[in-house]
């Protein structure tokens, strides 16, 4: 899907020297964020500092160049995925040498935060002022990853980009979009559009359950990403099921599925995060249009095209995207007759939507650079550092 | 005191009988505003306790009572109605239980097998009724030639009542005790009859119910097409979560030695769990 959306791009390619123009304010930027980590000592941090910055430049670099979002954040998102199990599995090695994490360590708020319990967090919150998360609200020693950092990151991004998170931000997401650009032609075509409900059932199921049960239910259940970071310990029946349920979600959605349907079957049909997110879609300044009026006759590439199913013929009649859209820009890419464009909300739809995509993409870019870039050094530190 | 003389020891007998009723009369209606007094300030505790702990049950039957009433095609009244019938089948399983337990001498029962039992055959309900209205294909008409989508129609009243799902759903989550509960029913044990107890259930449930009436917001939700198709998958993998629950209850059942330390281990896991 992705590589036919790369061979049909009709619109030139920008200049070198004006494209290097408008990378410049965002490598000004990024050097301002990648600064401490170069200032860190040691040849592996300095290296992967500037590598990763070198890395996310590049990718910025060819977006202006060749005027196509999709193809490059992806290699961007589907990076940031692998590379942070590794740096965050090496972290847990390193405290604790085991990826599972002991109940102990848990009571003691030990348990690193995820951005994925935030809506879980909420109703028990307001209703009862708990927290039913045990991590730790600030950083400490053994638990950098604190719950007032994430919320705050979660906060920033959400505000700016909206659903842009799905593509930009979570740095679990492009491990299914990695395996569904695996294979040339999609194996299951015909999905039943229902499939895209099924998030917001989890999201709902969980959050009631988590307030009645004052447990983290998608967490300690329901997470397919527990089975690359870290579970509960298996010490018990229940521990052992919990294991075996990550393990069969992880290779259905992320692996098996992708790979059929080339779709992100997890962030559309399961991610109750996502859904949540869905909610924030209007947030953002940024968004999607369809111009009707220049979609050729039966051409429904966008649709059939868009990695999230967000597309369907009642919202190209509409004009626009679901709100399940992540800005990923498959379909602008995609677009034959320019139909699909970038958009700010409050101006005229297809006045110049080139300007409304580098206004989105800066701001996208400073996120993934800052959040993603930085996770993407860390992986790369601990590789360097087995090497040198 | 002085000791009275002779002369005056029949009139002192007198006023000391007189003193005596008076005494009584004193007492007795000493004694019955104090009761009356006991029993407006029981029945403003367990209003109290009731609306103090609203939230919390709210959060515990929310699970249960929220995709229900997403899932039901219906106006705000009938809503409404549905919410009533839910309620009052909670308050008939709250105030059998408090029966059952005050029968066996107790304010709760303390047999965790017994507990353990009633726990699950509760969670089997709630998953047999969740698997059945999320599960079972609704029937509709055929696609009519040339249409891609089936016309559905309605036949008979649109607002048909199906009361006993609510009120079965309800009485069930009065059997699944929940925290606060708990606490009610060890106030109540305090009470000096099973009337007394009763009618602190019930005050307490009215504290309770308050916290419901929010739900019925569920119902302009309804305008959204996708509501109930999402309501009716929540219950779906809700009747997975309570078909497990009950497979861990009978499983603990089976294997629970019977009255083993019930008292202290229910006690000790009421209060770990609250």
């Amino acid at each position: 899907m992705p590589d036919q959306a790369r061979s049909i791009v009709l619109a030139p390619p920008r200049g070198i020297g004006r494209s290097l123009l408008l990378t410049l304010p965002i490598a000004l930027f990024t050097l301002l964020l990648f600064t401490p980590v170069l200032r860190q000592p040691g040849l592996p941090a300095k290296l992967a500092a500037l590598i990763a910055w070198g890395f996310m430049l590049t990718l910025f670099f060819l977006m202006m160049r060749t005027r196509e979002t999709y193809r490059w954040r992806r290699i961007f998102f589907i990076t940031l995925a692998f590379m942070f199990p590794i740096g965050f599995i090496w972290d847990l090695i390193a405290l604790r040498s085991s990826m599972s994490i002991p109940i102990e360590k848990m009571i003691s708020g030990d348990t690193p935060f995820c951005f994925m319990v935030i809506p879980i967090l909420l109703i028990p919150a307001a209703l009862t002022k708990t927290l039913i998360f045990p991590g730790s609200i600030l950083p400490t020693p053994s638990n950098p990853h604190s719950i007032a950092m994430m919320v705050a990151l979660w906060l920033l991004a959400t505000v700016v980009l909206g659903k842009a998170w799905c593509s930009y931000g979570c740095f679990f997401g492009g491990l299914d979009e990695g395996f569904s650009s695996v294979a040339k032609k999609a194996r299951l075509r015909k999905i039943n559009p229902q499939w895209r409900l099924v998030p917001w059932a989890i999201l709902v199921a969980v959050v009631l359950l988590s307030a009645a049960t004052y447990e983290p239910i998608y967490c300690m259940w329901l997470c397919p990403f527990k089975a690359v970071t870290e579970f509960p310990a298996v010490r018990s029946v229940q521990t052992g099921l919990q294991f075996g349920i990550f393990i069969a979600l992880f290779l259905g959605l992320v692996v098996v599925l992708p790979y059929l349907t080339k779709r992100r079957t997890q962030c559309a049909f399961f991610c109750p995060f996502g859904a949540f997110q869905s909610i924030f879609s209007r947030t953002s300044i940024f968004d999607i249009r369809i111009d009707k009026e220049k979609c050729a006759a039966g051409c429904v590439l966008c649709q059939n095209h868009c990695p999230t199913l967000s597309i369907d013929k009642d919202s190209i009649q509409a004009g626009k995207t679901l709100s399940t859209c992540t800005r990923c820009g498959a379909c602008v890419d995609v677009c034959r007759k320019d139909a699909a464009v970038w958009h700010i909300k409050g101006t005229p739809v297809g006045l110049s939507p080139e300007r409304a995509r580098l206004l989105y993409l800066y701001a996208a870019w400073v996120f993934a650079s800052m959040f993603g870039g930085s996770i993407i050094a860390n992986a790369l530190q601990k590789l360097i550092g087995l090497l040198v | 005191m002085a000791i009275p003389n002779s002369f005056s020891f029949e009139l002192f007998g007198a006023k000391k009988r007189n003193m005596y009723v008076l005494s009584r009369r004193r007492d007795r209606c000493e004694r019955g505003v104090a009761e009356r007094v006991n029993g407006v300030s029981s029945v403003a505790e367990a209003l109290a306790l009731g609306f103090g702990s609203g939230p919390v049950c709210l959060a515990s039957c929310g699970p249960v009572l929220l995709p229900w009433l997403g899932a039901e095609p219906r106006e705000l009244r009938a809503t409404g109605r549905l919410l009533a019938l839910f309620l009052g089948g909670r308050l008939a399983g709250y105030l059998a239980f408090a029966v059952v337990a005050w029968a066996v001498g107790a304010a709760i029962p303390v047999d965790p097998r017994t507990r353990t039992l009633v726990f699950g055959l509760a969670n089997f309900g709630f998953a047999a009724l969740f698997g059945i209205s999320a599960f079972l294909p609704r029937r509709h008409c055929p696609l009519l030639p040339g249409e891609g989508t089936p016309r559905l129609y309605q036949i008979g009243s649109a607002d048909r009542f199906r009361p006993p799902a609510a009120l079965t759903l309800g009485f069930l989550t009065g059997l699944n005790l929940c925290p606060p509960f708990l606490a009610a029913g060890v106030r109540a044990a305090a009470t000096r009859s099973l009337s007394g107890a009763l009618l602190f259930f019930a005050v307490f449930f009215v504290g309770t119910a308050v916290w419901f009436l929010p739900s019925l917001a569920i119902s302009p939700l309804r305008r959204f097409s996708v509501v109930p198709t999402v309501a009716r998958m929540t219950m779906g993998a809700l009747a997975i979560y309570y078909a497990y629950l009950g497979i861990v209850c009978a499983a603990s059942w089976r294997l629970a030695p019977i009255r083993a330390g019930g008292l202290f281990i229910f006690i000790t896991g009421m209060v770990s769990h609250a």
